[in-house]
């Protein structure tokens, strides 16, 4: 097992270089130029001249990469074009804040959709499973900025239950912190809430067929405990794929729901980076964004070996 | 932000009813204690005016740091930290500072912190005050209290230009003690009504009562928070929601909701900027003047002040608005509308119109659009994301682009950068010798009557050139809860905050 991660490690290096001039030639071939952003009204050739000068972009493409290339491979991202702070430390500030934002949404999904996952494949046709499917639906396909405002209009501006947006560090007010988070993470997890679910049932109805749930029932077992015991733990499989996915993406799923709600998270920083061509940092959050979805997927078929022994690592 | 999102500002801003300038009525005796909440229409990037391109980022300057000049609501100019001036020698100018100043660090403010802050500006290597302080050659130290600026040339521009950043006076003490992290944690570097406290980027920026403030009794509120909320809607959602106390910026289309709701106050002013679109005077289409004043001519400026600013504002007709003394009130040649005018200037043409994907200024392209077609012209609108758009217009790379301009205290800074023939933002290629002299000369003359000659003569000249087709002039609103009292509204958008109490 050891030797397997490992070997997934070494084999990330190549996939994160090609990840590196892909994120980088993106972002500086797009039209734009971050000195006329910087400047803004107080802009002179001088100025623009001086700018350029100051960040290298006067120098050719492939030399600013490789410049670029050679800090990464120290460890150091650069600093921010527009405030000058690290851009590790710019990231690092906002990260927490996304993560508490995914943390919380992908525990609404689960929360949601497990258990009504469930409902519907165990009792499959039935009022209850129509609900849930017409729920997935509805979960799916309305974006979830749109839920965000919803859930703004009704609960924040019309009944005032919740804050429209914002954020309290946990440590400062945990009580505010959790009111904070809540509508951004139902904003947020519910599409994922809708998938997980449509997954859950069907690998649940498919595990309910086979040959030894027939014979744990045979055998006498109570439905509730071939359901959950049996049944459930081997159902969950797909979802779990698709949850490591979700986690490797909730850094580019919180990039409309952070800005909707104002949540100071990795997502919105993006927004305002790609806005102000703040090179660096866009180039940052990418390598951060590819690097989690490498983990992620690593972490799932880890996790496959748990729920199925028979998946062995070699 | 962007000049754009000002100007979107500008626009969304807009005044001419309420009353104007001024500190707000009533609230009874002014009472201490309390934090206000403000809302900035994007996210800082800095708080060290030496780099600074945000107009966000002078609304909090304002309240932190100090600068030489001051404006009163009128936009005259008036004492700041300089006590008093003597402008005779329009090559040597000589200041005398308030004496018994610190900075919030307990450095003390006197000439030698003018010399080295100035120098500080016009050196720095990421200083984008250079060119704000191209007339200055250097500044000599007097003595405590008196400092005298040797200038290469006359500027007439320069007092005004010392009210914004390039006057803004910080502790060096504290500059250097912040190192390379000071423009995002400036501790104790100004001598404002407010000192830094924290700053936690796309949250929030929080600031605390400066208790030594060199002003007797101010501040009166214990701290100020602001929070950036980049979109009008959201302004609007906060304001209810109790959780901002202070916006500039709704969008026309509430204003009137919020006016007659009494638990908000709505007043606005005049501002000092003006809205449009730029035409391209160095390609077809529009190297043709014809057909430049066509378009001009075709333009309809009142139903776009009533469709798209919902009558909040003025109708426009050149780059000096209505709050400046070198404003031009008999300047109407493009007035109402006149089709069957522009027709027979020119007609039959088609032109594309860069703008951005923000709401109100598709709403403007598209009435812009109807309004053109009715003089047989064809508009087609091209919109941009925001940088694409910016370097496109900067670089010439258009036919019509909708730029507006936040403006600046004195008429210089309004029409100087825009059409002299070398003029930092002449995007369009204006060129014309004799509205390059008027403005040369208005820049180093130091009769007022003489400069307010030379603007209406410009004026006129750039406006019947049409290389800019001016639309409305927007407002400086205050938009608050009615908590809010000793608010004044000035011209330059900027909310300052040190005689503003909560009841």
């Amino acid at each position: 097992m050891t030797t397997y991660v490992l070997r997934r490690l070494v084999l990330m290096v190549p996939v994160a270089f090609l990840v590196t001039i892909g994120v980088f030639m993106l972002i500086h071939l797009t039209p734009g130029d971050p000195a006329l952003i910087l400047l803004g009204e107080d802009r002179s050739p001088q100025a623009i001249a001086a700018i350029h000068q100051q960040l290298g972009l006067d120098k050719p493409l492939y030399v600013q990469y490789l410049i670029w290339l050679g800090h990464i491979v120290h460890g150091d991202l650069g600093r921010s074009i527009t405030t000058h702070q690290p851009v590790t430390t710019a990231i690092g500030e906002r990260l927490p804040a996304t993560l508490e934002l995914g943390a919380v949404a992908l525990i609404w999904s689960l929360l949601v959709a497990i258990p009504l996952g469930t409902i519907a494949a165990v009792r499959r046709g039935s009022l209850a499973d129509h609900l849930a499917t017409g729920l997935a639906v509805g979960g799916v396909s309305i974006p979830n900025f749109f839920i965000g405002i919803v859930l703004i209009f009704f609960l924040s501006v019309t009944l005032r239950l919740f804050p429209f947006g914002g954020y309290v560090p946990f440590n400062q007010d945990p009580f505010e912190n959790l009111r904070h988070v809540i509508l951004p993470a139902i904003a947020l997890g519910t599409a994922g809430a809708a998938i997980n679910m449509r997954f859950t049932r069907s690998s649940m109805i498919e595990v309910l067929n086979q040959d030894y749930i027939r014979t744990a029932r045979a055998k006498g077992a109570p439905w509730r405990r071939v359901v959950f015991i049996h049944a459930l733990k081997n159902a969950l499989i797909p979802v779990v794929t698709i949850v490591g996915l979700q986690i490797g993406g909730i850094i580019e799923g919180a990039v409309v729901t952070e800005t909707v709600f104002t949540w100071p998270g990795v997502g919105r920083l993006a927004v305002e980076s790609i806005f102000n061509r703040d090179y660096t940092v866009v180039q940052g959050i990418v390598l951060l964004a590819a690097f989690s979805y490498l983990i992620a997927n690593l972490l799932v078929d880890l996790v496959y070996g748990w729920l199925d022994p028979r998946i062995s690592f070699t | 932000m962007r000049w754009v999102a000002v100007a979107v500002a500008g626009l969304v801003l807009v005044a001419a009813c309420g009353p104007s300038g001024g500190t707000s009525q009533s609230g009874g005796t002014p009472k201490a204690g309390g934090t206000a909440t403000i809302a900035l229409e994007s996210e800082l990037r800095t708080l060290d005016p030496l780099d600074s391109s945000l107009l966000v980022e002078r609304e909090v300057f304002y309240n932190m740091y100090d600068s030489l000049f001051t404006i009163d609501p009128s936009l005259k100019i008036t004492p700041g930290l300089v006590k008093s001036w003597d402008v005779s020698d329009p090559l040597n100018l000589k200041f005398t500072l308030q004496s018994g100043v610190k900075y919030q660090d307990g450095t003390a403010f006197n000439a030698q912190s003018v010399k080295d802050n100035i120098q500080r500006y016009l050196t720095a290597s990421t200083s984008r005050r250079k060119s704000d302080l191209a007339s200055v050659s250097s500044v000599e130290v007097v003595d405590d209290t008196h400092v005298i600026f040797h200038l290469k040339k006359p500027d007439a521009t320069l007092l005004a230009t010392l009210v914004d950043r390039a006057g803004m006076m910080l502790s060096m003490a504290a500059v250097q003690k912040g190192g390379q992290n000071f423009s995002l944690a400036p501790v104790g570097a100004g001598s404002g009504p407010f000192e830094f406290v924290e700053w936690q980027r796309n949250d929030h920026l929080t600031l605390k009562k400066n208790p030594n403030y060199w002003k007797p009794g101010l501040p009166y509120l214990d701290g100020v928070t602001y929070r950036a909320i980049p979109d009008v809607n959201a302004i609007l959602a906060a304001l209810k929601t109790g959780d901002i106390d202070i916006a500039r910026t709704i969008a026309p289309k509430d204003v009137a909701g919020i006016k007659s709701d009494s638990s908000f106050i709505y007043r606005d002013t005049p501002a000092i900027g003006f809205n449009g679109f730029e035409l391209n005077t160095g390609a077809p289409p529009f190297n043709d003047p014809a057909k430049r004043q066509a378009v001009a001519l075709a333009t309809d400026r009142y139903e776009i002040l009533k469709n798209i600013n919902f009558n909040i504002g003025v109708v426009g007709y050149g780059p000096i608005p209505p709050s400046s003394w070198a404003f031009d009130s008999t300047e109407k040649i493009y007035d109402h509308a006149d089709a069957a005018k522009a027709k027979a200037t020119a007609t039959g043409f088609t032109f594309t119109y860069k703008t951005t994907s923000d709401p109100i200024n598709q709403q403007l392209a598209a009435l812009l659009q109807s309004e053109l077609a009715a003089a047989g012209i064809t508009m087609n609108i091209q919109t941009e994301e925001f940088a694409t758009y910016v370097q496109e217009c900067a670089n010439h790379q258009f036919q019509a682009c909708n730029v507006n301009w936040s403006g600046r205290l004195d008429p210089d800074g309004n029409t100087y950068a825009w059409w002299h023939t070398k003029g930092d933002f002449n995007d369009s290629l204006y060129s014309n010798a004799q509205v390059d002299a008027w403005l040369e000369d208005a820049r180093v003359s130091t009769d007022q009557n003489k400069r307010k000659q030379d603007y209406l003569n410009a004026q006129k000249q750039i406006v019947a050139d049409a290389p800019y087709v001016f639309t409305v002039f927007g407002v400086s609103a205050q938009i608050s809860s009615n908590k809010i009292h000793g608010f004044t509204l000035y011209p330059d958008l900027m909310i300052r905050m040190a005689a503003v109490w909560k009841g």
